[in-house]
């Protein structure tokens, strides 16, 4: 591109140094927090005031932290799943409802099953069915993409919409096995008293949470490690040289599939086991599963980086829901605008650091008649 | 059970056709130019609170529509600037447009939530023509955007088809670099594209609003139709005059809930009757989705791909 007596060139790098890696996030951030406050300010907000009370409500008290903390539990797991998937370049975004079934197996699992069992058991079976559920939802996308290559974006998409109405059938709608019999009020059943985990202190931080982070540590092993993670990162570079080495993509494509619905479905169940309790419709109104690709994909699929990034996700989301608790409320939307816009950011940032930004004065040629 | 109201169902299936037929050619425009835009929903949502929230302000239709036509152009040029210039991800790019238009129209329309429509498009009367019983009511009682809608998806079709920027634009989609070889700018092809498709999905937001929605709610005014357009950009194999007998088909999945709800006839309970459009898109996905009809369907061959002329 040429503007006036300068060309602007970008010149591909061969290799990006480490602290780019770290400024393009933190650059989108700034940006986005620019946009958001055009905003603020627009609709009559104090921009500096919004964000340091956000950020207070959401970071750095006690309670803050610790809200958060909880929010971010699910919010992780549902990175993980964006990230594991986006990572072969199969873009599941159907966890937002792959969560909503992991819930609905999980709470079954939660009363029927954990009756009898052990405190340690039971909760452990309780995730395990909400994983299950989770991955058998994503189970017509990924057959589909393996088998047919039909587009596994819509597909998965499209069942967000119907495990929406089914969550709100079993609460709402019937007076099945999900709703609380007790009560006219509609509400979920609660799971058994053993297949629940205690809050630490009295706080909303579970014990999830170290599972979360032990999950994507564990992951971020094994995927550098194991052949599986070999074979998948060959596969997202060059399907076709997978093909040639002899790897099994359909294989590939349905166990990636499967696994990030079953991680999106254990953020359902972990939503089971700590604050919720049961069927809970809350869960359908704060998008953890848009908001877990909105997180993968600013930690760049890498899954250490998703549980940051989740943290300072549910933060925003924390410390916006305690703004609309003032004498002048700030939509909670605000979050979702924040982070939107750190997407749009960062993916445009993506590109000063795959390549060097060079401007150089054009020598004017005269052209000889 | 009453006759009228299924007249009314058809007639309401071709009214919210019409939302569908502006979000799809705007799709198919975008995606024949090899650019992929998901972020139809985010648009639509923008367009749908930007009309809103013109129209309580100054009480001009006109006026309402063209701002929301504005806000999908300028939508649409985020997505071009990222994944065009930017080269960016055009599925998360497109995914990040939808998360930002769901969260911007939730927050600024904030203050009018629940608040009732303040202008409304008026359906034409056509005179005799809207008397024929049975077809009148069905086909002859719209507003004038339904009609127009019709006659821009023949023109559409008559652009890609019968004309030269045209063909260039279908020759984007399939071969870029032959295209570049040409002369012509890639870029500027998947620029202009890119940006009159978000215009057509930022209208297609501002008709449902203030034809169709009664009153703003985020969650319940676009309610996943922008997912839907996307899905009938398939199902009409990228052929504008397609998209016309998909939207009607896939309009009347979306009306007949409410005709059940509304005539009290509970065969099945509504969250299941609500899950139809849904389901029956994921039908016709898979249905498409056989060796035999891909061949058929013709899909851009580049679509989703950036074009860099060093790394062809």
């Amino acid at each position: 591109m040429i503007i006036g007596n300068f060309r602007i060139e970008l010149e591909p790098r061969l290799t990006s140094p480490k602290w780019l890696y770290a400024a393009v996030p933190a650059g989108s951030l700034v940006f986005a927090f620019i946009v958001g406050g055009v905003f603020l300010a627009l609709t009559g907000h104090s921009p500096i005031g919004t964000y340091s009370s956000l950020i207070s409500h959401g970071y750095t008290s006690t309670k803050g932290i610790t809200n958060t903390l909880g929010l971010a539990t699910p919010l992780i797991c549902t990175g993980l799943a964006a990230a594991f998937a986006f990572r072969m370049n199969l873009f599941n975004i159907g966890e937002e409802g792959q969560m909503y079934l992991g819930m609905i197996g999980s709470a079954w699992a939660g009363i029927a099953l954990a009756g009898h069992m052990p405190h340690v058991l039971a909760v452990l079976t309780v995730l395990i069915v909400g994983a299950a559920a989770g991955a058998l939802w994503v189970l017509l996308p990924a057959v589909l993409r393996a088998k047919l290559g039909t587009s596994e974006i819509v597909s998965t998409l499209l069942l967000n919409y119907v495990a929406l109405n089914l969550v709100n059938y079993f609460i709402f709608g019937s007076r099945g096995f999900f709703r609380d019999p007790t009560t006219s009020f509609p509400q979920g059943r609660g799971v058994e008293e053993t297949a629940r985990f205690h809050s630490f202190g009295n706080s909303n931080t579970y014990p999830t949470v170290i599972i979360a982070v032990l999950l994507a540590v564990a992951l971020y092993w094994f995927m550098k490690r194991s052949n599986f993670g070999y074979e998948t990162s060959v596969f997202a570079d060059s399907p076709n040289t997978a093909r040639y080495a002899g790897m099994n993509s359909t294989k590939l494509t349905l166990s990636v599939l499967l696994f990030s619905g079953a991680l999106a479905g254990l953020a359902g169940a972990m939503y089971v086991v700590g604050p919720a309790g049961k069927v809970d419709p809350g869960l359908l109104q704060i998008g953890l599963g848009y908001a877990g690709i909105v997180v993968a994909a600013l930690a760049r699929y890498n899954f250490v980086a998703v549980v940051l990034t989740a943290i300072l996700f549910a933060g925003l989301r924390v410390g916006g829901a305690s703004l609309q608790i003032s004498s002048n409320p700030v939509p909670i939307a605000i979050a979702v605008v924040l982070q939107g816009s750190v997407l749009l950011f960062a993916l445009g940032g993506e590109i000063f650091r795959r390549n060097r930004l060079r401007i150089r004065r054009v020598q004017q040629v005269s052209v000889a008649s | 059970m009453n006759s009228n109201v299924w007249i009314l169902t058809f007639a309401d299936a071709i009214s919210i056709a019409t939302t569908l037929i502006l979000a799809t050619i705007g799709a198919i425009l975008t995606e024949r130019s090899g650019v992929i835009n998901l972020g139809v929903e985010g648009i639509l949502l923008m367009g749908a609170v930007t009309a809103f929230l013109v129209g309580d302000g100054t009480h001009n239709l006109w006026f309402a529509l063209f701002m929301s036509i504005l806000v999908g152009v300028a939508m649409a040029a985020v997505h071009a600037i990222l994944t065009i210039t930017l080269r960016a991800n055009q599925i998360v790019a497109g995914l990040a447009l939808v998360i930002f238009g769901t969260g911007l129209s939730q927050y600024v329309g904030k203050p009018v939530e629940g608040k009732s429509r303040p202008v409304t498009i008026q359906p034409m009367h056509l005179g005799k023509l809207s008397d024929i019983p049975i077809v009148g009511p069905i086909l002859f009682g719209h507003d004038i955007f339904t009609y127009l809608t019709w006659v821009g998806a023949l023109v559409c079709s008559l652009y890609l088809n019968r004309t030269r920027p045209g063909l260039v634009l279908r020759a984007t989609g399939d071969a870029p670099a032959t295209v570049d070889a040409q002369g012509v700018s890639v870029a500027m092809v998947r620029f202009v594209h890119t940006i009159l498709g978000g215009a057509l999905m930022g209208l297609a937001g501002g008709w449902f609003m203030l034809a169709r929605g009664t009153a703003w709610s985020q969650a319940a005014t676009t309610n996943g139709i922008g997912w839907i357009a996307l899905s009938l950009v398939v199902f009409a194999a990228w052929r504008p005059l397609r998209a016309i007998a998909g939207a009607v088909l896939f309009g009347f999945t979306l009306q007949v809930p409410y005709t059940l709800q509304g005539q009290q006839i509970n065969i099945l309970p509504p969250e299941i009757v609500q899950m139809l459009p849904f389901v029956a898109t994921l039908f016709v996905l898979v249905a498409l989705s056989t060796p035999r009809a891909r061949k058929l369907l013709g899909a851009p061959k580049m679509l989703g791909q950036p074009f860099v002329r060093d790394e062809r």
